[in-house]
């Protein structure tokens, strides 16, 4: 496979080198059973996957649920500890390095998790969640820290004054600023956010969204922006990754994406947008037959092949297809079950 | 430093719930007036006032007998000075306790040995055992050694159970499907077995009750703990606290240990009259603390002896015991219902 070359969209200037770099990143759960606990089976939840991040830039992130979006978030953090493949931080592979050499890019990169209400420890207060990150790499005084703290929660929206309150005294909304507020205290370069507004309400969602885009600008973040949910995603991306069963099938700027996508499930996904307007001009809206097939036992060659209505032989299913440029920046998994008239982009 | 409003909650439910909440504070009272029992229990004079001079033997030194003027040097009868002093007139006195005897000497020295029945002249409150030590001072005494008994096992069963639950849910593979197999093997070895080689080879102390006793008993917790670990391990605060670089120790002591409190803190008052259990039944069945040690087990087991005869010593004895498990049980039960998770949750 191939690594897509770095592109530029949506006006940012081009970086000389990617922020982020995932060559071939494998992550193999083992099922185990027995008496012995042996791994009977390989899960594979992210299996080859290649990825860059620039600086400054957005990478969406979707797929539907256990397509392994989130795993590969917690593989970019090192929260799981990867099966193969590389992660290239700032031209260093981070995928190897022991707990102390990964400590300084502990700093640089982040997570922000889905669930503030999980990812926020209840025992603790807001004070004492936020000024962990200093406290953990030994950063600043008792008093330097109160002081930070509460300019991270004006940062985010939030009154200082919140320093002395449990996360369960604040609403989803709030908790999640708290969570942002955490991700951004050591300023890192790079945040991997696993679906940060999908337990929110829909009014929250965009005040969250919008607070993201604002930090960005603000901090020259990068992001992993990983959803479910299409229409967040065109709102916040540069470039949109479509994640199906562990692989990436296609990868397009956010623009060319919506405006032309040609692998069948970016249709489908695109096509379960709810519309605004009821009835309004939507394109017919496509249902995929099936379920997405276990990751324990993967169908042979094409993956998404067995769920399209492209017509395929069973010889053609059995060929894995082919991930390919096809046209500047945007990539898509070529296979007579995937893309329709694929032979012209060959 | 606030204390988080749940926890607050939580303690405002325990006070509310009054059986368990004034059961504490009599557990309270008592474990008080053990540690000082010796000013109301105890064959030692409160203050003697000798020529001029006030001296207060309940703590401290032995005083023989010839500072007081007796002929004697051994540790000085009290009881009797007092008489003396009273017969002399010449201005010399001593408070005696409210009970002027210790839990282990006998009574009516001289006199045949059969158990007295409660006497409120000689200060016999609750009568004497077959050999003619004071009830109340042993019963009294004998919860205090109970007590101290029932806190280390606590602290013991507390520090392995936890600390190796923890690892467990923690570290979990290898490490884990090994010490789960040995904790399996383990729990069954038979416990009194090991307990009576041990008493027939050495004279037990408390120390050497407490080691074996906590030995067989640390497995349970481990349990709980792990399961706990185990969930709070999965949750994303724990995942957070791994992003921002946090050490395995600081997680678990900062992030899920305090997760972990409600179950710690309910088992507490199970596992204290457990412990009390344990060692009324090991006292009972002579592998207990070597005589002459006040404890409850041995006048149980004296009084089912002389129930007949002498019914005031197994009375007494039930009583004290049932009445402190009770109490116990009842925080217990407060503790449980103060801290259920359904009522006070932080998830929603």
């Amino acid at each position: 496979m191939v690594s897509p070359a770095p592109t530029t969209a949506n006006g940012h200037p081009p970086a000389s080198k990617p922020l982020l770099e995932i060559r071939g990143l494998k992550m193999h759960f083992p099922v185990k059973g027995g008496v012995l606990m042996r791994a009977q089976k390989q899960c594979k939840a992210v299996d080859g996957v290649d990825l860059h991040v620039n600086e400054g830039e957005t990478l969406g992130l979707v797929g539907e649920s256990g397509c392994g979006k989130s795993t590969l978030g917690k593989c970019v953090v090192r929260l799981n500890k990867i099966t193969g493949g590389q992660v290239t931080f700032d031209g260093t592979d981070i995928t190897q390095l022991g707990r102390s050499a990964l400590k300084p890019y502990r700093k640089d990169i982040q997570m922000i998790f889905q669930d503030p209400a999980e990812s926020l420890n209840p025992r603790h207060t807001i004070g004492n969640l936020l000024a962990e990150p200093f406290i953990i790499h030994g950063l600043l005084s008792a008093k330097e820290r109160d002081i930070k703290v509460a300019e991270l929660l004006e940062k985010v929206g939030l009154q200082a004054s919140a320093a002395d309150r449990f996360p369960f005294e604040f609403s989803g909304g709030q908790r999640q600023r708290i969570g942002i507020a955490r991700a951004i205290a050591l300023n890192p370069r790079l945040i991997v956010c696993d679906e940060p507004v999908s337990a929110l309400d829909v009014s929250v969602q965009s005040q969250i969204l919008n607070l993201l885009v604002d930090l960005q600008r603000e901090m020259r973040l990068s992001y992993i922006f990983i959803a479910h949910n299409l229409a967040v995603v065109k709102h916040i991306s540069d470039r949109i990754a479509v994640m199906y069963l562990g692989k990436i099938v296609e990868l397009a700027p956010a623009d060319e994406l919506f405006a032309n996508p040609l692998h069948a499930y970016t249709k489908a996904l695109i096509s379960a947008i709810p519309e605004p307007v009821p009835g309004g001009g939507r394109a017919q809206r496509i249902l995929l037959q099936g379920d997405v097939p276990s990751p324990i036992d993967p169908p042979e060659g094409c993956a998404f092949a067995y769920r399209s209505w492209l017509p395929t032989s069973d010889d053609q299913k059995r060929q894995p297809g082919t991930f390919r440029e096809v046209t500047p920046g945007h990539w898509v998994e070529l296979h007579p079950g995937t893309v329709e008239d694929y032979e012209k982009y060959l | 430093m606030r204390l988080n409003p749940l926890t607050v909650k939580k303690i405002q439910r325990f006070r509310s719930i009054k059986r368990g909440y004034y059961s504490l504070l009599l557990v309270i009272g008592l474990l008080v007036f053990a540690a000082i029992a010796e000013l109301f229990i105890n064959n030692r004079a409160l203050i003697v006032s000798y020529e001029g001079s006030w001296r207060f033997p309940t703590y401290g030194a032995m005083i023989p007998g010839t500072e007081f003027g007796l002929d004697y040097s051994h540790e000085t009868n009290y009881r009797e000075l007092r008489e003396i002093f009273r017969e002399e007139g010449a201005g010399n006195w001593v408070i005696m306790p409210i009970v002027p005897w210790s839990p282990v000497e006998n009574a009516f020295r001289g006199e045949s040995m059969i158990p007295r029945p409660p006497d409120f002249a000689r200060r016999h409150f609750l009568g004497t055992d077959r050999e003619n030590r004071d009830i109340l001072s042993r019963l009294v005494y004998g919860f205090r050694n109970a007590m101290i008994f029932a806190f280390g096992f606590m602290f013991f069963v507390y520090l392995i159970g936890t600390t190796l639950g923890c690892l467990m849910g923690y570290f979990g593979g290898t490490f884990d499907l090994i010490v789960q197999r040995f904790i399996e093997i383990w729990s069954n070895v038979p416990f009194l077995y090991v307990v009576i080689i041990v008493a027939s080879v050495v004279t037990p102390t408390l120390g050497i009750l407490l080691a074996i006793t906590v030995l067989f008993a640390w497995t349970g917790m481990t349990y709980y703990m792990r399961t706990n670990t185990l969930k709070e391990k999965a949750r994303d605060y724990t995942a957070a606290a791994q992003v921002l670089g946090a050490s395995t120790p600081r997680i678990i002591f900062l992030h899920i240990l305090p997760n972990t409190i409600a179950t710690l803190v309910t088992f507490m008052p199970f596992t204290m009259a457990s412990a009390i259990t344990a060692i009324t039944a090991l006292d009972f069945l002579g592998f207990g603390l070597p005589r002459p040690t006040p404890s409850w087990g041995e006048m149980l087991q004296q009084g089912t002896q002389t129930m007949v005869i002498a019914p005031w010593i197994v009375t007494s004895a039930f009583s004290a015991i049932v009445i402190v498990l009770i109490l116990i049980t009842f925080v217990g039960e407060a503790v449980r219902e103060a801290f259920d998770p359904k009522k006070f949750t932080v998830y929603e």
